[in-house]
């Protein structure tokens, strides 16, 4: 019993610390070489600022939602609960006034949408950065 | 003939490849299961209205001292075909209990991205008087059961039009507004007829123009809108003369400052038509974010200017919102609502409990 409990701190303490800690970037293409700040950043996830300081497009891509990196981004860059979140997003999608980023499902996928794409922004774990793409901000 | 004959064989191949190579469809939707009754209440003796809690005026969303589900549930479909090129295609239904579930389209319109500021938008839609008119249906975006019943009582709520929508930002400030023009023609509405005149009642609002504009920043929000349109009535099918004239020009006046420190958030709204006689609505509400779980208290109240024994009423409710799934919310609120006209009153005194669960997919 004693043991099990154990256990189940220590996982509970593992998670914990690597939700934590994980640092996530944020990335473009290495083009681009525009102006970004935690500010202009969360607004282009939450869809009201549409453009680069150079005037090009913006198109933003998600990574899953019940992903624990999806989680943590709107909490630290969006500044918002996940269900406040999907709150935002739905007051939106039901009006006719905006439609959420796209999702994909793994670091390597943004990777590639964003090396591809100089409009596309995404974020990734910090340990999984290659080359290919540019490092905008860290969080 | 021929040629005639052809058309439609053209739109039918249009179809066939707009649905089979292009058209991107996506379905979303919404859904509140709501259930409530009045603990006590006055009613309206004098005509014949037993204890009543009208949880929502437009459309008639009235509870009784039994419990009763089918005033506020309801569940809405929305699909969106995107036509590439900036062109898409949005329809929603929706089912309400307070119409015995009939399906009904409620936004029909199409949508073109003129750039990355302007869309314009043209069918049916809702028609945005107040802050939470556009998604007053999807419960799930706000925190009470429903936005504030003595706030949002026009008897119009949807429109047939143009709209044309803004946004952008200037400095640190996010903007959006929208210039909109349309009508609606309701051959039988639901809260004239059911609760002031009692017999079947057209609505119609023509020449509608207006706009609405918002900023925001930060943990502040500002919204300031402005509507006139032109009223005709008809009782049983007899025109109704405001004041010997066949139509009146109204005009409707709204403006919504919120603050969200975060935890803290504070919603205020007020509101003015100015028709026959004027009509001022406010509320100011307030709730605090305790991880999924927020507590919040609201109070509404409509009032009518310089007039004896006009229509009067408020409502203090407090409730609780649980965010217990991604995608759905618990909710449980308690109204306690003042009738304050003999000759205009709606629904009498009432105090009255009511949960759900609001869900979006």
């Amino acid at each position: 019993m004693k043991s099990s409990i154990k256990y189940m701190t220590s996982i509970l303490l593992v998670l914990f610390s690597f939700s934590c800690f994980a640092e996530i970037v944020v990335i473009v293409h290495p083009s681009n070489a525009s102006s970004l700040d935690a500010k202009s950043i969360q607004r282009m996830f939450l869809g009201k600022s549409k453009s680069y300081s150079d005037g090009k497009k913006v198109v933003a891509i998600n990574q899953k939602k019940k992903s624990d990196i999806t989680k943590d981004f709107a909490k630290k860059v969006l500044k918002k609960s996940a269900s406040q979140l999907k709150a935002y997003w739905s007051k939106l999608i039901f009006t006719g006034k905006g439609t959420p980023p796209k999702e994909v499902s793994t670091d390597a996928e943004v990777i590639e949408l964003v090396a591809t794409n100089p409009n596309i922004i995404g974020y990734i774990n910090a340990s999984s950065v290659t080359d290919k793409v540019k490092v905008a901000g860290k969080f | 003939m021929k040629n005639l004959l052809r058309i439609p064989y053209f739109f039918i191949y249009l179809f066939f490849i707009s649905t089979t190579t292009f058209a991107d469809i996506q379905f979303s939707g919404f859904a509140s299961i709501n259930a409530g009754k009045v603990l006590s209440g006055t009613g309206v003796p004098h005509y014949d209205v037993e204890p009543t809690f009208l949880a929502d005026y437009p459309l008639v969303s009235a509870y009784g001292e039994e419990v009763d589900f089918k005033p506020e549930t309801l569940m809405g479909i929305q699909i969106k075909s995107d036509l590439t090129e900036g062109l898409s295609v949005t329809a929603q239904i929706v089912a309400r209990g307070a119409n015995d579930f009939d399906a009904t389209f409620e936004w029909l319109y199409a949508s073109y991205e003129v750039n990355d500021s302007w869309t314009i938008q043209a069918g049916k839609k809702r028609l945005p008087l107040f802050y939470y008119s556009d998604f007053f249906d999807v419960g799930y975006a706000y925190v009470w059961m429903r936005p504030p019943a003595d706030n949002y009582t026009w008897q119009i709520f949807n429109y047939t039009g143009v709209n044309a929508l803004y946004t952008g930002e200037v400095g640190d400030w996010s903007i959006s507004g929208n210039i909109y023009g349309g009508e609606e023609d309701d051959p039988n509405n639901k809260l004239l007829g059911d609760f002031f005149f009692f017999e079947t009642t057209r609505e119609v609002w023509t020449n509608i123009i207006g706009g609405v504009f918002q900023m925001s920043k930060d943990w502040f929000e500002l919204r300031v809108t402005h509507m006139m349109f032109d009223n005709e009535r008809f009782r049983s099918g007899e025109r109704v003369l405001f004041s010997g004239k066949m139509q009146q020009e109204s005009k409707f006046y709204g403006v919504a400052a919120n603050f969200d420190f975060g935890e803290l958030f504070i919603l205020t709204e007020v509101n003015r038509l100015d028709t026959e006689d004027v009509f001022d609505t406010r509320m100011i509400s307030a709730g605090y974010r305790m991880d999924t779980i927020t507590p919040f208290i609201a109070y509404s109240e409509f009032e009518t200017d310089d007039v004896v024994d006009g229509e009067n009423h408020d409502t203090t409710s407090i409730g609780l919102r649980w965010d217990f799934h991604d995608s759905a919310a618990f909710k449980i609120q308690y109204d306690k609502v003042k009738d304050n006209s003999f000759e205009l009153a709606v629904a009498g005194d009432s105090k009255s409990l009511t949960i759900g669960i609001d869900v979006v997919f």
